[in-house]
Order: C-alpha cells, then sequence, then structure tokens
C-alpha cells in the first residue's frame, strides 16, 4: 500500500472521486428538483391553488439557479489552476 | 527544409490526424445518449459537441503536461519515436472502429508512445511509475466512479420524480440532456484535445524547439482543438449505436445521470491532470444509469465486448508502436516516415472504402 501511495497522488485522486460524486450527484438533485417544481407548478396552476403554484415556481427557480451555479462553479474551476 | 524539421512537420500533421480520428472515434460515445433519447438529433447533437470540443481544449493544460512529462522520458526519445508511437494509435484507432468498438483512443496513444519509446531508447525512458499512478490507476478508477455517479444520480433523480407523469419530466430531461452533453462535449474537448498536445510537446522537445516542462505554444493548442473538433463533426455512426443502443435503451432522465457523471469525472479528473480514457468513462455512466434503474437493462454481453477491447487496447497500440519503429528505421532519415505515412494513407483509404460500402448512418430522428 505505502509503495502505491507513494507512486499515485492519493490526495489528488481522492480530491478526484469527493468532487466528481458531488457535482455528477448534486446537478442532477438539483436538476430534478427544478423539474419537481415546474411539473408541480403546472398541475397547481390548472388546479387553481395559488400558494402551491406559488412554492413550486420558487422550487423550480432555485433548482434551475443551483443547477447554472454548479456548472459556472465547475467551469471557473477548471479554468483557473 | 532541414531532414529534422521535415520528420517534425510529419509528426505534427500525424498527431493532428491522431487528434482527428479521436474526434471521429471518441465524440460518437459523447452525443450517443442524447441521440438515443431524441434530445437532439443527430446532425445537431454532433455539431454542438464539436464546437464545444474545440472550446474545450483551452480550459487546461494539466493532461498535456502529464503527457509531455511522466509517461516517457522527453530527452532519451526522438521524433522518430513519436511518429511511430502515433501510428500505432491510429492503426489501433481504425482497427477499433472498423469493427465498431468503442475502445480507448488515450490508451492507444499512450500504449503507442510506449511501446515505441521502449523499442528504441529501453526500458529506462518508460516512466512505469508515471504510467501506473497518472494513467493505469486512474483509468481503473474512472469508469467505476463514472458508474457509481450514473447510478447514485438516477437513484436521486427516480426518488424526486418517481410519482409525477412522465410528460414534463420527459421534456425537462431532454432539456437537461443539452446541457449535460454539452459539458460532456467540453470534458472530452478538455482531456483527449490535451494529449496530443501533449504528444506534439515531446516532439517539439525531442527535435529542441521547446524546453523540457514548457506549455505548448499557442499554435498547438489551436491546431489540436480544431483538429479534434473537424473529427468530432464528421462524426462516427457506427460507434453511436453501440454506445446510444445496444449498451441499455435510456430515458433521458438516465441520458442525464450519465452523462451529467461522464462529465463530472472527466472534468475533475482533468484538473488533476489525469489522462482519462472518455470512452470508458462514458460507458460506465451509461452503465451506472442503467443499472441504477434495474440491473438487467443493462446489456451486459456488450459491455463485455467493450471491456475486452479496452484491455487489448494498451499492449495492441504498443506493439504495433514498437513494429512501426523497428520498421521506419530501417530506412535513413525522413524516408522512413514518409514510406510508413505512403502505407498507412493507402490502408486508411482501403479500410474507409469498405467501410463506406458496409455501413449506413443513425437515421436522423
Amino acid at each position: 500500500m505505502t509503495v502505491i501511495a507513494t507512486i499515485v497522488d492519493t490526495t489528488a485522486l481522492w480530491q478526484t472521486i469527493v468532487a466528481a460524486f458531488v457535482a455528477g450527484v448534486g446537478t442532477t438533485l438539483v436538476f430534478s428538483l427544478a423539474i419537481l417544481g415546474v411539473a408541480r407548478f403546472a398541475e397547481a396552476s390548472r388546479e387553481g391553488r395559488p400558494l402551491e403554484s406559488a412554492l413550486s415556481a420558487g422550487l423550480a427557480l432555485l433548482g434551475l439557479l443551483a443547477t447554472a451555479a454548479t456548472i459556472v462553479f465547475g467551469v471557473i474551476v477548471m479554468t483557473t489552476k | 527544409m532541414s531532414e529534422a524539421e521535415l520528420i517534425l512537420g510529419i509528426v505534427v500533421v500525424t498527431a493532428l490526424a491522431f487528434d482527428f480520428t479521436n474526434g471521429f472515434h471518441d465524440t460518437a460515445n459523447v452525443v450517443a445518449t442524447s441521440i438515443s433519447t431524441r434530445a437532439m438529433s443527430p446532425r445537431i447533437a454532433v455539431g454542438f459537441a464539436a464546437v464545444l470540443n474545440f472550446a474545450g481544449a483551452f480550459i487546461s493544460l494539466e493532461v498535456a503536461a502529464t503527457i509531455a512529462e511522466d509517461v516517457v522520458d522527453p530527452i532519451a526519445i526522438t521524433t522518430t519515436v513519436i511518429f511511430a508511437g502515433l501510428v500505432g494509435a491510429i492503426a489501433w484507432n481504425l482497427i477499433t472502429w472498423y469493427f465498431g468498438l468503442p475502445s480507448s483512443s488515450s490508451h492507444a496513444l499512450i500504449g503507442g508512445v510506449v511501446g515505441s519509446t521502449f523499442v528504441a531508447a529501453g526500458a529506462d525512458a518508460v516512466f512505469g511509475d508515471g504510467i501506473l499512478g497518472k494513467v493505469l490507476i486512474p483509468a481503473l478508477v474512472a469508469p467505476v466512479l463514472a458508474f457509481v455517479v450514473g447510478g447514485f444520480a438516477i437513484v436521486v433523480c427516480y426518488r424526486i420524480l418517481g410519482r409525477q407523469r412522465p410528460g414534463p419530466v420527459t421534456r425537462g430531461f431532454r432539456f437537461g440532456q443539452v446541457i449535460s452533453g454539452g459539458l460532456l462535449a467540453l470534458g472530452h474537448g478538455t482531456n483527449d484535445a490535451q494529449k496530443t498536445m501533449g504528444v506534439i510537446a515531446l516532439a517539439l522537445v525531442a527535435n529542441g524547439n521547446l524546453s523540457a516542462g514548457a506549455d505548448p505554444p499557442t499554435w498547438v493548442i489551436v491546431s489540436a482543438a480544431s483538429a479534434i473538433a473537424l473529427g468530432t463533426y464528421s462524426g462516427g455512426w457506427r460507434i453511436i449505436r453501440t454506445m446510444g443502443t445496444k449498451i441499455i435503451k435510456m430515458d433521458p432522465a438516465q441520458g442525464f445521470s450519465a452523462q451529467g457523471a461522464g462529465a463530472a469525472v472527466i472534468l475533475t479528473s482533468s484538473h488533476f491532470g489525469f489522462p482519462l480514457s472518455t470512452t470508458q468513462v462514458i460507458a460506465g455512466g451509461v452503465m451506472g444509469a442503467g443499472a441504477g434503474k434495474r440491473l438487467s437493462a443493462v446489456r451486459w454481453g456488450v459491455a463485455g465486448n467493450i471491456v475486452t477491447a479496452w484491455l487489448l487496447t494498451l499492449p495492441a497500440a504498443a506493439a504495433i508502436g514498437g513494429v512501426t519503429y523497428l520498421f521506419t528505421d530501417l530506412f535513413p532519415g525522413a524516408v522512413g516516415p514518409l514510406v510508413v505515412t505512403a502505407v498507412g494513407l493507402a490502408l486508411v483509404a482501403l479500410a474507409f472504402a469498405r467501410r463506406i460500402r458496409q455501413g449506413t448512418p443513425v437515421p436522423a430522428t
């Protein structure tokens, strides 16, 4: 194990694993929430429930903003090394 | 023009030809999921990927540095060695393309250069630690990581959206795939175009035009970006079919999860200078997104054929690179590379003619 650790940059490898997991799963999570917001907004608007439609619109907006922020942050990190 | 400059010119053109075949061969993997879920038409998906591949090539130089410094000794090799390595990589790329197998262009390139260096300069000129630490271990980790990320992502997605009507969810993820597919193409350009930059930098160092450890000149970055983008635009329809429909049947949510997983793994790895196989990563993401829904959804037999092609890639490209060096070295000066180029072009033309006669493109949707 020690030999492997001297050959492989384990810090970089672990950072890659954690960052890829957080970015990959996190982006899908926030984008799914955005879609959930859009779907519920459409349903609530159709059925005349203004409070639920407003909350759903907020969820959709937050989800989209979070998705955009994740992508922009990722590209900035990539370009600043 | 001196003989050394002529050989350098041949190497640069061959490296850009490799970059073109890399785009042609690999980017099919990038667009396959978008096409199979009908998020984009094939032509638009390929054009979009070409533009983002070009842009991606300018993002980072970490992978280029790994190729130029950590795989073989830049001081010990010559431009002829690099030429032979490139021929090994291109030959293996074309062989796997001919048979419709999505093997790794990156590992073909590294295998080819390692094989020709080993034959020309001996084992001391090959950095075993660099190959193990920067290439082989990340090569094992990356597809597994993409599989896990793709699997977790689709589970999260189904948990959140499982009870919603399929219409808005499908439309939402088709839109999302434009973004995730774009990120994947950006990542592909970042990681793969840099490998060509690294090889051209090696040739420039070998010829005395660049000091070891220096970044590739701007003309190298621009030409590598252009070559991979052109290759991407030319497409790779046979491989699109294998990746897009034969591994699993995907819905847009799975496509988004697979592409998101692939983009996350490739971009983070590029940031740390790991020269990955984008083919392996996206296949890992696709299989993870399939297995996350239902293990039996993955066609493991096709996935097994792909794994076999990957296992063969490094040794096969190394063997072709080594043999090419021995053949090239039989001739004096620039004659060897010229003869090999002429023979190679004739074989490529023959293979293309046969494939065009046999192959049919994916129908536009």
